[in-house]
């Protein structure tokens, strides 16, 4: 069991979904139903699974394509996204 | 446990426990969406099920709940950028199951936090205002994924 990649995943994907519109969701469905362990449920599955299906094309996409391009490909989609991020958060409230 | 509200035109027997005051003739109310909740008069009851709805209609009820809950997140989070990111990780790792872990923990952590965070503001704002609010957030979500599909 690779600790640091395990590791890393967690994190990774748990700063990306902090506030995220799908915990926004979350939180908004939750905080006006009767029923918060079926919202928790929904939610939770459906986000495995999406993460599973990630997961699944990930695999697939890594065993077709060479090493080298997916670590490209990978590289610049985190550059890509971050820098999105960043420019979101350091712009003042727009719209 | 399950509160109920009680509902009965007078109020006449002295409060003589720690339990609130409840009249003999007093008639059992299914709380819903409009019922306006008076303290004074709640019954807490310890022996239901934690969530408020009970019965055939209230097991449908919770379905039908997760699945639209299920769908509605599911649609809204493919694509997203933490299926991109969890779908990068994975390629560039050649150790699938180690991402799938890693990741389904982390999103499986901030639902929960997302739906105790929920919860918690239920219990601090009032409900029509918790309502409005989450009705403005929804629709501002809804409006931001239309912006994304459209650009």
């Amino acid at each position: 069991m690779d600790l640091q990649l395990l590791g890393l995943s967690f994190i990774t994907v748990f700063l990306s979904e902090l506030g995220d519109k799908s915990q926004v969701a979350a939180i908004a469905l939750s905080g006006t139903t009767k029923s918060p362990k079926a919202i928790f449920f929904g939610t939770a599955s459906a986000l495995v699974l999406a993460s599973l299906i990630g997961v699944l094309v990930g695999q697939g996409v890594a065993e077709i394509l060479p090493t080298q391009w997916v670590k490209m490909a990978a590289a610049m989609g985190f550059a890509i996204m971050g820098t999105r991020l960043l420019w979101n958060s350091s712009k003042p409230t727009e719209d | 446990m399950s509160v109920t509200l009680i509902s009965d035109p007078v109020d006449s027997s002295p409060n003589q426990s720690n339990s609130l005051p409840v009249s003999p003739n007093c008639q059992e109310q299914p709380l819903n969406e409009t019922t306006i909740i008076d303290p004074d008069r709640l019954q807490v009851d310890s022996s239901t099920q934690p969530d408020m709805v009970s019965g055939a209609a209230g097991t449908i009820k919770i379905w039908a709940i997760f699945t639209s809950t299920f769908f509605t997140i599911f649609l809204a989070e493919m694509g997203d950028k933490t299926q991109i990111t969890t779908l990068l990780i994975t390629a560039e790792s050649h150790n699938p199951w180690v991402v799938f872990l890693g990741a389904g923990s982390a999103l499986i952590t901030t639902s929960l936090l997302g739906v105790l965070l929920g919860q918690w503001l239920a219990r601090h704002i009032q409900p029509q205002t918790l309502e409005r609010a989450a009705g403005l957030t929804l629709l501002l979500i809804s409006a931001i994924i239309f912006w994304e599909v459209l650009h």
